[in-house]
């Protein structure tokens, strides 16, 4: 917690306060315009402005408005999904390695997602399955935790950490008694792929609540994450609003697997990036998040489809390929 | 972790074995004006075009092997990496891979027909392609029977219906000729090895398993339930085969059939049958399968010499 810079505390919304947002914003709306300008038909900025106006050639049209739009919606509202997750993860367990599956929630949904698979189920269905394996996993670890009454954030984790080994050996004998042919989608499934999302509607529609109901709990929110003991002592409820933190925190990440695999990285640095530049109030770093970890995989999506066509790339290398440089920069930058 | 690993390595041969079991792909079938040409496909859909396709997009590289052999060839436009067969393949321009493929490029090649790989490519992909309103044919052959219908039925959507039926035919026959000549073939028992690492080979059901059948081979693993099962070493020192057959990584690389030599108490090590063939030749089902068979074939016979 960087607390030089952390202005929790400070009442209302100055505009200095707001601005980073903006900036974010105008990103998030770029990114979203390169992923429509790029591809592995190269359009021009005319055509495009036409095809977006309704007019252009038909091939353009359908390769705008039917492949690239309805992705990079759907990549915009993952990455801001598992960014606002993260965020929400490390001010929980108060650790700053959470991410959204570190709790075992992404193994839960590929071990679901992969049997479902393995039975030969459609897209949908595939889709479905991971939702309730990753609602499963989430159950199962709020209940393992909860069990012998006394409940901290350090027993959530470990019981999260457990779980998600063993998600993971199940894992890999699913992989090892698939038939061959099943394997390459299995595995892009598991790296993280946008080539298989389907509407951008539940990622979009799950972002924008999800945050309608964080931000009313910013400040309070900013008192938990200095720990629990302060939290209760500043009257805040600190039992039902960690349970209703990692509940919302494990929906909205279930929403984003079913949408696009488990895509990593994003969950985990986004919200670090953020608050070395702005700052630890959750406030600004849960929208900025989802700006921000929408715009990173939009981005990063957009290469995936375009560095090496025709070949086609797993997300999920992409995020931490450009992630990680520049999270390294941001950090060195920060050394005061 | 190495379980990955492996099965990585695993997934690269898969583009090799052109193999899959998945029918009923896509329910949704084209209700096109039935003036044209319609075939059913192996999917058991019915696959209708108003004319002869004049673009094919061939989504795997046995798909367009068997679209050339049908007497497609100048009505492909488009292929996925390793289309490397015949030569003229591999300048076609390509569509991705035959699991990722690049929708853009495929709809920026605009055409009329794909000819889909129904166990490989990926299903959202090929059912966004239909979505689209492109006709979509899935080829699932898996024996000579079905290479031959496929030749057929891809000739008649391609307009070159008595190339293919004349493609058909000659399979046909000389794979009849082969049976013939070893129907009263002495059985051998063959162990086909797939892969090295980890050990792989083929159940009864595979066109390879088959093909070693047509002249007297006998598959231990034929009831195995996977196609392509993947086994220990230890199940073939067991089983004893008298010959043991690989494709292998290429001719130049014969490690695979060394590693046997360990075992010399293993009858096929003790007659030196190990035999080496051309992977292209038995492990994509298309015609040049014929070509794969005859080796098999010759094998088993020095096989039996050798006893």
């Amino acid at each position: 917690m960087s607390g030089a810079r952390s202005r929790g505390l400070s009442p209302g919304l100055s505009p200095r306060w707001r601005h980073p947002l903006v900036w974010l914003a105008l990103a998030a709306l770029l990114s979203q315009g390169v992923a429509l300008a790029l591809g592995s038909v190269s359009i021009g900025p005319d055509e495009l402005v036409r095809v977006l106006t309704g007019g252009g050639e038909a091939l353009h049209r359908t390769l705008v408005l039917e492949l690239r739009l309805p992705r990079a919606l759907a990549a915009f509202g993952t990455g801001a999904l598992l960014a606002m997750a993260g965020a929400l993860m490390q001010i929980l367990l108060r650790n700053p390695l959470a991410d959204p599956y570190v709790l075992g929630l992404s193994g839960g949904a590929s071990v679901a997602a992969l049997v479902a698979m393995l039975a030969g189920l459609g897209a949908t269905l595939v889709g479905g399955a991971a939702f309730a394996g990753a609602l499963a996993s989430t159950l199962i670890v709020f209940g393992l935790a909860h069990g012998g009454g006394s409940w901290t954030p350090t027993r959530l984790l470990l019981t999260g950490v457990v779980m998600a080994s063993g998600w993971g050996a199940l894992i890999s004998f699913l992989l090892a008694v698939s038939p061959v042919e099943r394997l390459p989608g299995m595995l892009y499934w598991l790296m993280g792929d946008l080539a298989y999302a389907g509407s951008p509607w539940p990622v979009l529609v799950t972002a924008a609540a999800a945050l309608a109901a964080v931000m009313p709990l910013g400040r309070t929110l900013n008192v938990l994450a200095r720990g629990g003991l302060q939290a209760a002592a500043l009257g805040v409820a600190v039992r039902p609003l960690e349970w209703a933190l990692y509940l919302l925190a494990s929906l909205v990440t279930a929403v984003a697997v079913t949408t696009a695999g488990s895509v990593g990285f994003v969950g985990l640095m986004v919200p670090h990036m953020l608050r070395l530049r702005l700052g630890n109030d959750q406030r600004r770093i849960l929208p900025a998040s989802l700006l921000a970890g929408g715009t990173l995989l939009t981005l990063a999506d957009t290469l995936a489809r375009t560095l090496i066509a025709p070949q086609q790339l797993p997300v999920g290398v992409i995020t931490a390929l450009i992630g990680v440089p520049t999270f390294l920069f941001l950090l060195q930058r920060s050394r005061r | 972790m190495t379980a990955k690993r492996d099965t990585l390595r695993a997934t690269v041969l898969a583009v090799w074995l052109g193999l899959g079991m998945v029918p009923g792909v896509v329910g949704a079938a084209h209700a096109q004006p039935a003036d044209g040409i319609c075939v059913t496909d192996d999917a058991e859909r019915e696959v209708c075009l108003g004319a002869p396709a004049t673009r094919i997009v061939a989504l795997s590289p046995g798909v367009t092997e068997l679209l050339f052999a049908a007497g497609a060839g100048e009505r492909v436009v488009g292929a996925v990496s390793f289309s490397d067969y015949p030569a003229a393949a591999e300048d076609l321009p390509r569509v991705g891979s035959y699991d990722r493929l690049d929708l853009e490029a495929l709809l920026a090649l605009a055409p009329d027909l794909i000819v889909a790989w129904a166990g490989g490519n990926p299903r959202e992909q090929v059912e966004r392609l239909a979505a689209l309103g492109l006709p979509v044919y899935f080829s699932d052959a898996g024996d000579f029977a079905a290479i031959a219908t496929s030749l057929e039925r891809l000739g008649a959507l391609a307009g070159s219906e008595a190339h293919g039926r004349a493609a058909a035919d000659r399979l046909r026959g000389e794979v009849a000729e082969l049976r013939s000549r070893y129907a009263d073939a002495v059985p051998v028992s063959v162990f086909y090895q797939v892969w090295d690492e980890p050990l792989m080979t083929v159940n009864g059901d595979h066109w390879i398993s088959r093909a070693l059948s047509l002249c007297g081979g006998e598959n231990p693993f034929a009831d195995e339930s996977p196609l392509v099962p993947r086994i220990g070493r230890e199940a073939v020192l067991a089983r004893d085969p008298e010959a043991i057959i690989t494709g292998g990584m290429g001719k130049a690389d014969s490690s695979w059939l060394d590693a046997w030599r360990d075992f010399p108490e293993l009858t096929a090590v003790r007659r030196d049958n190990l035999f080496f063939v051309d992977p292209d030749l038995v492990q994509r089902a298309t015609p040049r399968l014929v070509e794969g068979t005859r080796a098999l074939c010759a094998h088993l016979e020095t096989a039996r010499e050798r006893r």
